[in-house]
């Protein structure tokens, strides 16, 4: 469903994102892993279309994202970093509104706005003003706006960033929710941006962990952690070791884990 | 093209649920009220001067003396207007964050273009409905000439909307909502002090760019509609003008995914 092939991003002479393959297939929740400013946030731009690639391309529901646009953009539901809301708008209107630009029929357009507000637990809220609603709330809407099309995929860039603890378990549990539902009838694909470790083993089955922009890991969770080892061991050992031979990124690698880091 | 209604109705909704549109709405009609009712009594004035001359009173008409002065005061609060209006409406969807759904939506840029144009050209015409309304006032106390009380509201609309294509692309190349409004009101006063400059500034040393800017200037395309003489000519200058700035504002929004 998502396939994304050769990305790579360059400003200038810095290097954004590096040569990253990899391929999701219908269903499949991957957890996108890596330090910040590692290339998570440019490589989903990439995949959403909304900044373009330097070279490579990537396929959404079999189409490429560059060359036919607007039916790859049809295929995805996009939560950036920012939850993408306006202000002034109810939530309801909000909704309607993404469901009209996200090509919604007519007819099911109530019906898939509904089903949005009732799946991020915003039905109480529907009537309220965007802009008097709390973060999480918000947050909430950002979700809503992803789902309010039934997208078969989902691109959610740090869906829990800025929350306080409390609403990360509930942004957490939507979100397994939604995933969860995701194996059933809609069979969404969804890759997940974070660099909370146990976000990932709380909702996804795969790891894809890239550092300064290259791709490093790309394993099933079960496997990587099979051998007894945690995935902030795996984590640490894979960003820190980069981190020392290249001398660039200084302490993206907060864990303080010594354990992992390899000979 | 589906989807122009779909930008525009947010937009129109956005401006009508913030106070923003009741704001210029109710400032523009308490304007063009105190505008109204001084063009009224000095028109009132003169009939009233002019009562020893009756061949100079024969010539005295509602169109060139009231109708005239009066549309020719509103497009200059329009031009101070405006640019309240549009300079958030590219800005505002950057500071939102709301740019990035809209680039990452089944939309083309045309789409997003025209539905904000649309959304403008909308709240426009409104408030030359309101000059109308003023106007059509006049009706009932006099006999107007229809043709140029309409043409001058023409001219109105088309100045607005030329206005509100210049104001979009300010607001499409700045985060800013500020430098949106003094950008906007910066191009517009000097689109209006055109004639002037043509006239002082550059006459004499070279006639062809007088003559250049004197064309570019709404003023000079305005002032026929005002005198009830539609032309062709000037209806295409305000198409290439509205044109010509909704094609560079398509070119400045793509530019976003070209950085």
């Amino acid at each position: 469903m998502i396939e994304a092939r050769r990305l790579t991003k360059r400003y200038g002479d810095l290097v954004a994102v590096e040569d990253v393959s990899f391929s999701l297939a219908r269903g499949e929740v991957v957890g996108f892993l890596g330090p910040n400013g590692a290339g998570k946030t440019t490589t989903m731009r990439m995949l959403t279309g909304f900044l373009p690639a330097t070279d490579g391309t990537a396929l959404i529901a079999g189409h490429d994202i560059f060359a036919d646009p607007i039916a790859a953009r049809r295929a995805i539901g996009y939560l950036p970093e920012t939850p993408p809301l306006y202000p002034e708008m109810t939530v309801q209107s909000f909704l309607a509104y993404v469901a009209r630009i996200k090509d919604v029929p007519r007819a099911s357009r109530r019906t898939a706005v509904d089903r949005a507000l009732e799946r991020t637990a915003l039905t109480d809220v529907r009537r309220q003003v965007i802009g008097t609603l709390s973060r999480g709330y918000r947050q909430r809407v950002g979700l809503a706006q992803a789902i309010v099309h039934s997208p078969p995929v989902l691109i959610l860039d740090e869906p829990t960033a800025g929350l306080d603890p409390l609403q990360i378990r509930e942004i957490r549990a939507l979100l397994a929710e939604l995933t969860a539902a995701s194996q059933g009838d809609t069979q969404q694909t969804v890759i997940l941006s974070t660099h909370i470790l146990a976000e990932v083993d709380a909702i996804c089955r795969r790891v894809i962990l890239i550092n300064q922009g290259r791709k490093v890991v790309d394993a099933p969770l079960s496997e990587l952690t099979s051998g007894g080892r945690t995935l902030d061991q795996i984590f640490t050992e894979h960003t820190a070791r980069d981190a020392v031979s290249a001398a660039a990124s200084p302490s993206e690698a907060t864990d303080g884990s010594e354990a992992g880091i390899a000979p | 093209m589906r989807h122009v209604a779909s930008v525009a109705g947010r937009e129109l909704r956005s401006l009508f649920v913030s106070p923003v549109a009741y704001g210029v709405l109710s400032l523009f009609s308490v304007l063009a009220g105190m505008f109204f009712i001084l063009d009224l009594s000095w028109f009132e004035q003169a009939l009233f001067q002019l009562q020893q001359y009756p061949d100079q009173l024969a010539e005295l008409n509602l169109n060139d003396l009231l109708l005239h002065e009066f549309y020719g005061s509103i497009s200059v609060v329009l031009l101070f207007l405006i640019p309240g209006i549009t300079m958030g409406v590219y800005a505002a969807e950057k500071a939102n964050g709301t740019e990035e759904l809209l680039l990452t939506s089944p939309l083309t840029i045309w789409e997003i273009v025209l539905g904000k144009f649309t959304a403008g050209a909308i709240f426009i015409a409104a408030m030359v409905g309101i000059v109308g309304l003023f106007a059509s006032a006049l009706f009932i106390y006099g006999d107007p000439e229809v043709g140029k009380t309409a043409s001058g509201l023409l001219g109105l609309l088309l100045t607005g909307w030329t206005y509100v294509a210049i104001g979009g692309l300010a607001s499409a190349i700045t985060r800013s909502q500020i430098v949106a409004f003094l950008i906007t009101l910066v191009v517009l006063v000097t689109l209006l002090l055109l004639p002037g400059i043509a006239e002082f500034g550059i006459a004499g040393s070279a006639s062809g760019v007088a003559d250049t800017l004197r064309y570019l200037s709404v003023q000079l395309h305005f002032d026929p509609l005002l005198n009830g003489l539609v032309d062709t000519a000037d209806l295409a200058y305000f198409a290439v003008m509205i044109g010509s700035f909704l094609v560079i504002t398509k070119a400045a929004v793509e530019s976003v995914r070209w950085r």
